[in-house]
């Protein structure tokens, strides 16, 4: 009887395989699962085991030779007679043996299947696992989708200590209690964690449009600090309608505290000016000092002021903590105490979490006004634009009259799912008010 | 001075009889013998035939009776010798007992009391074993509680008769002489519809109930270092403690419920459903159950120890939920 040896497909998206050294030669005797030949695919080496005993009676893939799978590479002549041909099934007569299926059908022996050469059963090497799929699935529970939706987490990042490396609750909140950083020294996963994909990530292909960097383009890849900003600046625009409203400030109340304080010797910026008007403000429109959970609205009780900082590595946003129970100067000096550590990049991961309300500046380089995106999960925030001397008409004596004042424009950004334009404004409103009224103490 | 579980049954049943004239014991071998498992012991002796009454053997008859005699302005504990044979008295306890407040628009109520023996792991057979409560879940308009403790057996019976409306009362025939607390004399009573807060814990609900209860105990012990597990024992089945429940899952967020009762078609699957339901943003794992398995209890303590939920098997599904 003769058997055809062929290329077998070893991997699914194999197609074919080149003939690298036969180890037999025509005429040779071999016994069942001796090495036949050496090939090579696309995915893995190996060699072919010969899949029944007898003679090589004929070659037909020379070394070299690209063969498509299934082709035959030889053929061996066994010992063995061929089976007769399995008669041809009989023709079932239902009306004499019943129903098909209701007993033991007459038919011959099986037809057994045509030899084929296997692959080898422990290839020379082994065989590469399939290449991992972009965007590795994570699976999460309702509880870690809710929290990472909450507070703009990207659960992918979370190592995970649940039965194969699930992310669990504790791990988030473990998570967000180191202020969002990956553990330098994860605890030790109560179960077998997953093991890491094998092979790296496909690199994610460009977006389309974007073009081939041409030459002298700079390409600088994401800082983790980066991409933290860039998906939270994303994330927050789709999550929270903002809307913007202004208000023009007149501040020289302000300055006249701020030049009579700074002759007793304190130095003070407008920031603090800001947030304590804005906590101030708070107290009446305690809908500003608030979160979105699910369908419900979250007055927060505490409230911690996140304010902008700029630093080398990009911009983040400190929190004063009960910002409220502080007095201007105590607003100050936290300031200060912010800005001193984060230009020494000692601001602690706990720090950047849980504010309820922001308050930005412009910056040295001061400017007009700008539309602030709201720092999730936070409904509200404060811009300051630059303060600037303008002539302003004022009423004076019954008179209207030029005179010349530093005015401020204020913009406040808001979640208008749960802040309406009458609660923004009226909390503007009050800001600019507050602010001008300058009854203002230490 | 501890009582054991069947004690403090016996105990209620003496107080509440003393106390209020109308309340009174109708069922097989309840009088001269004092019950098959001496839970009316002393009573017939203590209030005389006309309130302590031997039956003949139809539960059918006895339930029947109990509502005729509720219905009279009485308030009769019916007595089932074993808990298994409540399904002869079926149609009067969900046709009459449970719809007569609502035929009559509110106007009557039904005071009756069933209590019987239930539950396994005591080698007692396919009619000797059952957990019923399922087939009473379903009714609106009756009460079913299961103590798992002798404060609780007390506690509650006491509630029960004094409850306006048909109680079915499961005692726990494991639990009769193994369990032995000091329980408070005389007027003690544990609302019907509150849960029990075994333990406090913040890693994985258990809500369980019955027999199983101890087991679940002696786990939340075993794995302290382990699991920090939260243990409710409900106490009352119908109406079940939903707040409890939620209190205690928006915690944890990952939950088991253990009953001896069969699972599929048991009460751990509607409370796993509402559950699903109610919490589903709060859950952190799935909804486990752990219950009997789906067939008949066996006699033989091998088979039984194989069906029931026991001591080892809970331990497992604690520690496949912590895990999660």
């Amino acid at each position: 009887m003769r058997v055809d040896v062929v290329m077998p497909q070893l991997g699914e998206s194999v197609i074919e395989g080149v003939v690298i050294k036969w180890l037999v030669k025509v005429g040779d005797t071999v016994a069942r699962d001796q090495s036949l030949l050496e090939i090579s695919t696309d995915k893995v080496d190996a060699e072919i085991p010969s899949p029944a005993a007898g003679r090589i009676e004929e070659i037909l893939a020379k070394e070299g030779e690209t063969v498509p799978i299934q082709e035959i590479l030889c053929r061996i002549e066994t010992e063995e007679v061929a089976d007769a041909p399995p008669p041809p099934p009989e023709k079932w007569d239902e009306e004499e043996e019943g129903f098909p299926g209701a007993m033991a059908r007459k038919t011959g022996p099986p037809i057994p299947p045509a030899p084929r050469a296997e692959p080898a059963k422990e290839p020379a090497k082994p065989v590469p696992p399939p290449p991992a799929k972009e965007g590795v699935k994570v699976r999460i529970s309702p509880v870690v989708a809710k929290m990472s939706a909450e507070y703009g987490l990207d659960v992918s990042r979370i190592p995970g200590t649940g039965i194969e490396g699930r992310v669990t609750k504790k791990d988030v909140e473990e998570y967000i209690a180191r202020g969002g950083k990956e553990a330098a020294a994860a605890p030790a996963p109560k179960a077998k964690p997953a093991p890491p994909p094998s092979t790296p990530r496909a690199k994610p292909a460009p977006p389309p449009g974007a073009k081939v960097t041409p030459e002298g383009d700079q390409v600088i890849p994401f800082t983790p600090i980066r991409k933290t900003i860039a998906e939270h600046m994303v994330m927050s625009k789709r999550t929270s309608p903002h809307v913007h409203t202004f208000a023009e400030v007149d501040m020289h109340r302000v300055v006249a505290f701020r030049d009579e304080k700074k002759k007793e010797g304190i130095s003070l910026t407008y920031l603090p000016f800001v947030i304590w008007a804005a906590i101030e403000a708070i107290r009446e429109f305690p809908v500003l000092n608030a979160q979105v959970v699910g369908e419900s609205t979250v007055i927060k009780k505490a409230i911690h002021i996140g304010v902008a900082v700029d630093t080398e590595r990009g911009l983040i946003v400190p929190v004063i903590r009960n910002a409220d129970e502080k007095s201007l100067l105590g607003l100050a000096k936290a300031l200060d105490d912010i800005a001193a550590r984060a230009a020494a990049k000692k601001v602690l991961p706990d720090e950047l979490v849980g504010g309820t309300f922001s308050v930005t500046n412009p910056g040295r380089m001061g400017n007009l006004f700008g539309t602030p995106i709201i720092n999730q999960p936070q409904v509200g925030i404060l811009r300051m634009g630059q303060v600037v001397k303008r002539p302003v008409v004022i009423e004076a004596g019954g008179e209207d009259a030029i005179v010349i004042r530093p005015m401020m424009y204020l913009c406040l950004g808001y979640d208008h799912r749960i802040v309406d334009g009458v609660a923004g404004n009226s909390f503007l409103f009050r800001v600019r008010e507050i602010l001008e009224a300058g009854e203002f103490h230490l | 001075m501890p009582v054991t579980y069947i004690q403090a049954i016996n105990q209620a049943m003496q107080e509440e009889m003393a106390r209020d004239e109308n309340v009174m014991l109708l069922g097989e071998d309840v009088g001269i013998l004092g019950g098959a498992f001496k839970a009316s012991e002393g009573l017939l002796e203590q209030f005389g035939s006309e309130r302590v009454l031997d039956t003949p053997i139809s539960e059918t008859l006895i339930v029947g009776a109990g509502v005729g005699l509720a219905i009279q302005g009485m308030r009769p504990i019916l007595e089932m010798q074993f808990i298994d044979f409540i399904t002869c008295g079926f149609d009067q306890i969900v046709n009459m007992a449970a719809t007569l407040r609502y035929r009559h628009g509110g106007q009557t109520s039904c005071p009756i009391v069933i209590r019987g023996p239930c539950g396994a792991g005591v080698h007692g057979g396919l009619y000797h074993s059952q957990n019923p409560e399922a087939w009473f879940f379903h009714v609106p308009g009756l009460k079913v509680v299961a103590p798992a403790t002798a404060f609780d057996a007390k506690g509650l019976l006491k509630a029960a008769i004094r409850d306006d409306d048909p109680v079915i009362y499961l005692e726990h025939k494991f639990l009769y002489r193994r369990i032995k607390e000091d329980i408070p004399e005389g007027n003690h009573v544990v609302p019907i519809g509150k849960a029990a807060l075994r333990k406090k814990g913040g890693d994985i609900t258990v809500i369980t109930y019955g027999s199983p209860v101890h087991a679940v105990m002696k786990a939340a012990r075993d794995m302290a270092s382990e699991v920090d597990i939260e243990v409710i024992d409900l106490r009352t089945l119908l109406p079940y403690d939903w707040e409890t429940i939620r209190k205690s899952v928006t915690k944890t967020g990952k939950v088991l419920i253990i009953h001896e009762a069969r699972l599929t078609g048991g009460i751990g699957g509607e409370i796993a459903a509402r559950i699903a339901g109610d919490l589903f943003e709060y859950l952190d794992g799935p909804v486990m159950r752990l219950a009997s398995k789906d067939t008949h209890n066996a006699f033989a303590g091998p088979m039984e120890e194989y069906i029931i939920p026991n001591q080892e098997k809970v331990t497992e599904a604690i520690r496949q939920l912590a895990a999660y």
